[in-house]
């Protein structure tokens, strides 16, 4: 199933429209190449210019560079467009907003908390899923938390003592801590990753089953978009799993190999990442800002009737953000905005009645 | 217009609620009915009006346009798609955009819900629930020529006026043949009298 870009003009772009089109692209590109050249300097810093680098992990430290150029990329093209640009600004000034922070100083925190935390309003949607994703959410969290400094030589695991069992944690060159690897804490430190494979395989394995079984899910569902994410984490997570079962219970058989396929999976999914359904990691976190939006306009009770019936429709600033956006699109019916949408249908109805089909004859 | 699509008669329809209830067992959203079944005259006359998706084409799919998380996609064969659940914020910009007030909100579930032309039925031949079940014809699924082997001579339209603004979707609505000529009122400007609408 291909789908179309409901952005793209259905006639030929004029050369202002190019211009426009070009330049979105070009400030994109820079804003990305501007982010992969700080990872890359953020990297040869905090490894103390390379002395903690570990060099067997450079196509981690590689795919994550070009991560952050897609990342950034594809964000900047994102926020360009009228709608997401709007609401973009009106997030970021609810959120600097001294007087918001004055009248509800929690209200940040517990949204960050609730909704891209806890994610409750997937707890409305579906119990189950909601569980599931809470797994991946968790366990990608934690593998990021442990992963990337690694890769990256921001944290090193080395032994004053020889062989162990006394280990020390360090930070950009930084001691954080002294563990003992043969402690509870020391096992919970180097089997992290292991713990995030069992939780993201438990949550990935669900939402696999589910888009086999639920025919809502299967309606116009996408290998690459829907089942492709899936299946990366699952081969990522059992790859990392087996790692750690040919170290400890076949001496490092089979080792090499595995790495590389770990390697491989991991490389391929942070590659994929700014392209397919993971973008929602970076988009999400927007959705606050509209939330801080509305919930401040509510605060003051500045709610926007129906003009018809009366009933609630949005806040003003809300409505008065659509408007200034169906400008922007040119959609110049903007003013229907200020109708609930059964006062819409309602006088659709009526003119139906009363100028097409005279009392339906 | 799309090739098969669904055709509106209001005329035929006699508020019966077949095609609400039968939207709701639709499998890509189950339990939820995403039509809308609306009475203009309510009180004076038994005129109803169903509303499903139109599938707008040219703006194409305005709740698309101005969805700030790119949710809504429109799939090849001029399908609007009920927003992603993974994209969706929950913003209602496209419950407040749409000119024939079609999507819903579940504020809640920070989810939008609208008519899909039942795609897990339509792209595979199938007509969507509403149009199987109705049973005067005020919602028929097919091509224009198997409408009009059906009802010779019959005319539709596939542009609503709103303001100065036309709007040409992929559904269409039965008109008398007078009025072949010219778009449907979508019910903008109202009348109003002293900033009331009385119409």
């Amino acid at each position: 199933m291909s789908e179309s870009n409901p952005h793209t003009p259905p006639v030929e772009p004029g050369p202002a429209r190019r211009l426009d089109r070009l330049s979105v692209t070009g400030r994109a590109t820079l804003a990305g190449a501007v982010a992969a050249v700080v990872l890359i300097l953020a990297i040869v810093f905090g490894s103390r210019l390379l002395r903690d680098f570990d060099s067997a992990l450079l196509p981690y430290a590689a795919a994550s560079v070009f991560l952050v150029f897609g990342l950034v990329h594809r964000y900047t093209v994102w926020v360009s467009a009228p709608a997401a640009r709007r609401l973009f600004k009106q997030g970021w000034r609810s959120f600097f907003s001294a007087e918001n922070f004055r009248r509800a100083p929690t209200a940040v925190p517990r949204m960050i908390a609730t909704y891209l935390g806890f994610q409750k309003f997937l707890g409305a949607r579906s119990h189950g899923r909601w569980a599931a994703h809470q797994l991946i959410f968790w366990g990608c969290l934690l593998a990021a938390v442990i992963t990337f400094p690694l890769t990256w030589g921001w944290f090193t695991f080395t032994s004053p003592t020889g062989p162990g069992p006394q280990y020390e944690w360090r930070m950009w060159g930084v001691k954080l801590l002294t563990f003992d690897s043969l402690s509870f804490f020391g096992w919970l430190l180097f089997h992290g990753l292991d713990i995030a494979a069992v939780l993201v395989i438990a949550g990935a394995s669900y939402f696999l089953w589910r888009r086999m079984r639920d025919r809502g899910a299967m309606t116009g569902q996408r290998f690459a978009y829907d089942l492709l994410p899936l299946i990366a984490l699952v081969v990522i997570s059992v790859t990392g799993l087996l790692l750690t079962f040919s170290a400890i219970f076949l001496h490092g058989q089979g080792y090499e190999f595995l790495m590389v396929l770990h390697m491989i999976s991991v490389v391929f999914t942070l590659i994929y990442l700014p392209f397919g359904k993971f973008f929602h990691i970076a988009q999400r976190p927007a959705a606050v800002g509209m939330q801080l939006f509305k919930y401040t306009a509510r605060q003051d009770e500045k709610v926007f009737a129906c003009r018809r019936c009366g009933v609630t429709v949005d806040t003003d600033a809300y409505v008065e953000n659509l408007r200034g956006t169906m400008r922007d699109l040119r959609l110049d019916f903007d003013e229907w905005a200020e109708y609930c949408p059964r006062c819409k249908r309602v006088l659709r109805g009526s003119a139906y009645l009363e100028n097409v089909k005279k009392g339906y004859k | 217009m799309m090739g098969r699509t669904i055709f509106i008669d209001p005329g035929r329809c006699i508020g019966c609620q077949a095609c609400v209830s039968a939207c709701r067992e639709c499998d890509s959203h189950r339990g939820k009915s995403l039509i809308h079944l609306d009475y203009p005259q309510e009180g004076q006359s038994v005129a109803a009006l169903p509303t499903v998706c139109m599938h707008c084409e040219d703006p194409v799919a305005p709740c698309a346009e101005v969805c700030p998380a790119d949710a809504i996609l429109v799939t090849a064969d001029g399908v609007v798609q009920e927003a992603d659940t993974t994209r969706c914020i929950g913003c209602a910009n496209c419950v407040n955009a749409c000119p024939f007030g079609v999507p819903k909100i579940d504020v809640t579930a920070k989810l939008q819900f609208k008519c899909n032309l039942c795609y897990d039925r339509t792209s595979y031949g199938l007509a969507p629930m509403c149009a199987t079940v109705c049973p005067t014809g005020a919602l028929f699924y097919g091509t224009v020529e198997e409408l009009r082997e059906e009802r010779p001579g019959v005319q539709v339209v596939d542009e609503f006026t709103f303001g100065r603004s036309t709007v040409r979707t992929g559904v269409a609505m039965v008109v008398p043949a007078e009025r072949a000529r010219w778009p449907v009122p979508g019910g903008l400007p109202v009348v109003e009298v002293n900033g009331v609408d009385v119409r």
